[in-house]
């Protein structure tokens, strides 16, 4: 059984919540108050992981830290497809990768922007703003490229990864942090169809999509 | 108006002449000075290792480390209550609203969440005074479609606060600790414009009420932070599991404050489209205009 | 700028279930299609509380606000419902402001208040268009049409050089020719400007002429770097200028009769709609099928069980329940049953009224709202009466709701609208053939279990209503749960007195003169009352009388109730004396 170290409104931990979901993998949730109890900072969670954030999952005794490399694991371990972390296939690896990195990016600008203005984190503001309307023209650039061949996901695989979990919720709650998504109508679409993927669910912050079209 | 520094500071004296939650006390790390603003002033606050609680303004810039009582600052009046450190900038009644409840030895009370949020203070209120949006906003916690009946309520003013009584709505888990769907009861008073409060039957007590509220700091006109207080009879659940419950509540209420065009409240009733169970708000609008309120709204 | 028709996003924005977030001019949009294609451009406002529309939900033929949940019907953005109160029809007026759009080379045009036709662009209408990708830019129109005069890219067939001579023609205000001369051969670009805010906006360019599939790709994304790098001297040169305010888009009120709580339904009798009869075609034995179409402009919201008023050609006048589903506003459809001892109604419609034959009409009422809180939904219908279930039934079904429509007809070839039935699939189910004690016995089978929050609406022959109404109650379904159509008043309404009303609790009194209802007195003096039916029949517009003697010409009150005369319907009810004080 996998427990989750977990935090509701934290991006990072939802990212494990939502990929656990579509896999539809069980796991036990361990509530840690980030705030305003800072439980994560205390010595007994220290213990957990010593550099003091979540989220940390324990599989059977083995214990992983870290938002990104977690989704690694999980989808390595548990999607017996090979779709969600495509191991197998060279280029597909290498942009999933590549766009994991992205979302390190997205996480450190839109989502620390959002800690900014929720919880008053001291961060400069203007800068964060403007570093992921920076990654955001980016990535809306690149998913109207994609739509034009007929992908729908990051990555060129005809199927969501890793990777589109990643960035999405960092994207999904940019307004937020006050980051309007306006100018990016590519960015939008690609968060109607995250939102259809089946066993989606969400965070607090952020609605269902509507029903996709009858095909 | 505007400071020295040339930006606009509130001048509403319905406003600046009341007292305002900044703090939960417990969260206020002792002989440190934390900075803030409230109703565009920039001001700090400190809890002094014996305890006492102080305040002042400060300049906008201001980078002082430590006070004592004795620091020569320009001093504002503070307040403790129900958990959380109260300031004002202006001429405030002697004394914070009363919260009975908050003195009843069985009950928790702690602070939910301090969160930030682009609205206007009323427009917050607004929101945590309606009962219509929860199947909606709040899925599966305090409301379900298809049950989105509001039923009719009586709305009255009380010693000079706005109560809203007899409001009943369907909860398919009302708190932590219940299960299964109810009709909840509700009770909501305003005692002052930007504080607001419910009573809801509580699941571990038939009798009695629990209590949240909502405790609005206003940063700007346009910007808030808002604390979420609770007093609940709920003696089985931890901290951490009631905290877990109300920012999640609070966290889907968030997207859509900050999506409401114009983020201050319109006064004006032909702004927006009320129906029946709006009724609250009609009168809570009402209320801000006979106190001729005018900072966070856009007056009639 | 407001008089322009100005290119708020491309059509390829818009995927179906979709909701775009535009702006233009300071003013933010909704954007959505609907699954027949039609395009909404609104207000990013919803009217109830101020939420963005742009983070509501497309279902394909509604949108419905993330607050409350009320939904506003594609075409007219009227309000269809409420869900806090799921048994009033909501007014007819609750309208999100829209705007006029049209699709024209591969994006969507708008305008505040656009005066004439979407002009055309000449080398446009002379190849096939194929459209760039946008690009947002951070600066002010102006200065992006002016910057586009430093532009530069490739023709298609030379992508890989560069140098290529261009030309610059400028065609209006917002939109600039470019045609890229190299090698002997030219490639030529409209780019439109929108005006997003006063230091916002994005460039939509359109190729004349679709290139060679292969190299599509090579051309889209060469013209998206040579748009990059442009935006970026744009944007350079922005940050140098002066900072704008942002601009800002006047929200308009709502009709004060809106403004105030508590409004049920409430609307005022409109003049008459001219429609023209589009289709009419034989859908079952004796009953023929008839869709209107507007003449001018379109047509008004309506909610499933509502009905309209059709004025026939004999002067008669006779109500149809509308059969319509969500959204569909193109045209109204009613079903006409020819009656054997018709005085005219029916076999005007059947035999006088053609195709193009132009009628008038009355704006959908609904004296028969449909809940939508319901766990489950019974819908009974005999005969003709299956026409407003019909309009329900397509309401549940496309919301996902749980319902059985159980249609009791004479035989198979009696059963009408076949289409919409098969579109509904197994929730549906035909009764056909039975004598009156076998519709009982079915019923007694329908009705045999009620449960918590479920609902019945039942239309059809007097007898069957009849006997629904007692078989439900003998099952134990409260009164509450049972639905059936208003009966409709037939009496003669004398509308000549003229007399005095004394508003108590407002203090105010008004004069009702003869041809005035003591209703649209009241609402001329911006005193809201709710109103449904407005022919005293439906109870809505109830008012209690404290003193005068009322005139009742309703239908609503019983006798007795009547005797005892504090109460009356204004919509029709007057008074032969002097005054009436009322408790308003
Ligand atoms: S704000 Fe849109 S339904 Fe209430
Ligand atoms: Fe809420």
């Amino acid at each position: 059984m996998i427990t989750l170290y977990n935090w509701d409104l934290s991006v990072n931990c939802y990212k494990q919540r939502l990929l656990l979901s579509i896999l539809d993998v069980e796991y036990e949730s361990i509530p840690v108050d980030f705030y305003p109890g800072w439980e994560h900072k205390s010595a007994e969670f220290k213990r957990i992981n010593p550099l003091g954030h979540i989220p940390v999952i324990v599989d059977d005794g083995y214990k992983l830290r870290d938002a990104h490399a977690i989704l690694t694991y999980l989808a390595s371990k548990y999607d017996p497809s090979g779709r969600w972390y495509p191991a197998s296939d060279p280029h597909l690896l290498g942009e999933t990768a590549q766009w994991m990195l992205f979302a390190e990016g997205t996480t450190n600008t839109a989502s620390a922007a959002r800690l900014h203005v929720n919880l008053g984190y001291e961060f400069d503001i203007e800068v964060l703003r403007e570093g992921a309307h920076e990654l955001f023209r980016a990535l809306d650039e690149h998913l109207w490229f994609r739509e034009r061949e007929g992908l729908d996901w990051v990555t060129s695989s005809p199927h969501p990864t890793i990777a589109d979990l990643a960035i999405f919720p960092d994207v999904m709650l940019s307004e937020e942090g006050g980051i309007s998504r306006l100018d990016y109508p590519a960015i939008r679409r690609w968060t109607d169809r995250v939102r259809r993927i089946e066993g989606f669910v969400v965070m607090p912050g952020m609605f269902e999509a509507a029903k996709g079209a009858p095909k | 108006m505007t400071t020295a520094t040339g930006h606009a500071v509130c001048t509403d004296p319905a406003i600046l002449n009341q007292w305002y939650a900044v703090a939960a006390i417990p969260e206020i790390s002792v002989a440190q000075v934390h900075r803030t603003r409230l109703l565009d002033s920039s001001v700090a606050y400190s809890v002094t290792a014996d305890g006492e609680c102080l305040a002042w303004r400060t300049a906008p810039n201001d980078a002082t480390v430590t006070v004592d009582a004795s620091s020569q600052l320009d001093w504002l009046p503070t307040r403790t209550a129900f958990g959380y450190l109260w300031m004002s900038v202006g001429e405030p009644p002697p004394d914070v609203f009363e919260v009975q409840e908050s003195a009843e030895p069985d009950r928790r009370t702690l602070n939910a969440a301090t969160i930030g949020i682009a609205v206007s203070a009323p427009r917050a209120i607004e929101n945590f005074l309606d009962m219509a949006h929860f199947p909606y906003v709040h899925p599966h916690m305090l409301g379900e479609e298809p049950h989105t009946e509001v039923a009719d309520y009586t709305t009255e003013l009380r010693n000079g606060e706005l109560w809203a009584v007899d409001c009943r709505f369907y909860q398919p888990k009302a708190a932590v600790s219940s299960t299964e769907g109810v009709m909840a009861e509700y009770l909501y008073r305003v005692p002052s414009p930007y504080c607001a409060m419910l009573y809801k039957s509580s699941p571990g007590d038939a009798e009695r009420m629990d209590v949240i509220g909502i405790f609005v700091h206003p940063i700007s006109e346009e910007f808030v932070r808002a604390n979420l207080f609770l007093c609940l009879l709920d003696d089985v659940s931890s901290d951490t599991t009631i905290r877990r419950f109300q920012q999640t509540i609070f966290s889907q209420d968030k997207p859509i404050l900050e999506n409401q065009y114009p983020k201050r409240l319109p006064l004006d009733p032909r702004a927006e489209t009320p129906i029946r169970a709006d009724k609250m708000a009609i009168a809570y609008r009402r209320w801000l205009t006979d106190l001729g309120v005018t900072y966070g709204v856009i007056p009639a | 700028m407001t008089e322009a028709w100005h290119p708020v996003a491309a059509s390829s924005d818009l995927p179906l279930r979709h909701t775009f977030h535009g702006q233009l001019l300071g003013r933010e949009l909704a954007i959505w299609r609907a699954d027949g294609g039609f395009v909404n451009v609104w207000e990013n406002r919803c009217l109830h509380r101020g939420v963005r529309l742009s983070i509501g939900l497309n279902d394909g033929r509604e949108l419905q606000c993330q607050y409350h949940g009320w939904r506003y019907a594609s075409r007219t953005a009227g309000c269809t419902y409420i869900p806090a109160h799921p048994a009033d029809a909501p007014a007819r007026t609750i309208c999100n402001r829209s705007f006029l759009a049209f699709e024209r080379y591969g994006l969507v045009w708008t305008g505040e208040s656009p005066a004439g036709e979407l002009p055309t662009v000449e080398v446009l209408e002379a190849a096939d268009p194929f459209g760039l990708r946008n690009l947002p830019v951070n600066a002010s129109a102006e200065l992006v049409i002016e910057m586009l005069h430093g532009h530069g890219f490739q023709p298609n067939a030379k992508l890989d050089n560069f140098g290529a001579e261009i030309a610059v023609q400028s065609y209006g205000e917002h939109c600039r020719v470019l045609s890229a001369m190299a090698g002997g051969s030219t490639t030529t670009v409209v780019f439109f400007v929108q005006p997003v805010d006063a230091s916002r906006s994005v460039i939509r360019p359109v190729m004349v002429g679709v290139p060679e599939p292969l190299v599509q790709t090579d051309v889209l994304r060469h013209h998206n770097a040579k748009l990059t790098e442009l935006r970026d001297r744009i944007e350079s040169e922005a940050a140098r200028l002066p900072a704008l305010q942002p601009l800002s888009a006047a929200i308009e009120q709502v009709p004060i009769h809106l403004s105030e709580v508590p409004i049920g339904a409430i609307g005022r009798r409109k003049a008459p709609l001219r429609v023209q009869v589009a289709r009419k075609w034989q859908t079952a034995t004796d009953i023929v099928a008839i869709e209107f179409e507007s003449i001018d402009g379109q047509l008004p919201t309506f909610q499933p069980g509502a009905h309209i008023d059709v004025h026939l050609p004999n002067g008669l006048v006779r109500q149809y329940s509308l059969t319509n589903g969500p959204g569909e506003l193109t045209h109204y459809r009613v079903g006409v049953k020819l009656e054997a001892e018709s005085r005219g109604g029916s076999a005007s419609l059947h035999e006088t009224v053609r195709e193009g034959d132009v009628v008038a009409i009355s704006e959908p009422r609904n004296n028969f709202p449909l809940r939508r809180d319901s766990l489950r939904t019974v819908l009974i219908a005999g005969g003709i009466g299956v026409t407003p279930l019909l309009a329900m039934a397509q309401a549940l079904h496309h919301n996902d709701l749980r319902y059985e429509l159980h249609y009791f007809a004479r035989a198979d070839d009696h059963v009408a609208f076949r289409t919409i039935l098969d579109e509904l699939g197994d929730s549906t189910q035909a009764h056909l053939g039975l004598s009156p004690g076998g519709t009982a016995a079915e019923l007694e089978r329908i009705l045999d279990q009620p449960g918590h929050a479920e609902h019945v609406y039942v239309c059809g022959p007097g007898p069957m209503l009849e006997a629904t109404r007692r078989i439900a109650a003998d099952r134990g379904w409260p009164d509450e749960a049972v639905h059936f159509e208003y009966f409709q008043n037939a009496t003669e309404i004398d509308d000549t007195t003229s007399f005095e009303i004394n508003l108590a609790r407002s203090a105010l009194t008004l004069r009702v003169g003869s041809g005035e209802t003591i209703l649209e007195v009241l609402h001329q003096h911006g005193v809201s009352l709710g109103s449904s039916c407005e022919q005293g029949a439906c109870g809505t517009c109830s008012v209690a009388v404290l003193d005068g003697e009322p005139l009742h010409q309703d239908v609503y009150l019983s006798e007795a109730e009547r005797e005892l005369g504090d109460q009356m319907m204004v919509c029709v009810s007057r008074t032969n004396g002097k005054s009436l004080t009322l408790d308003i």
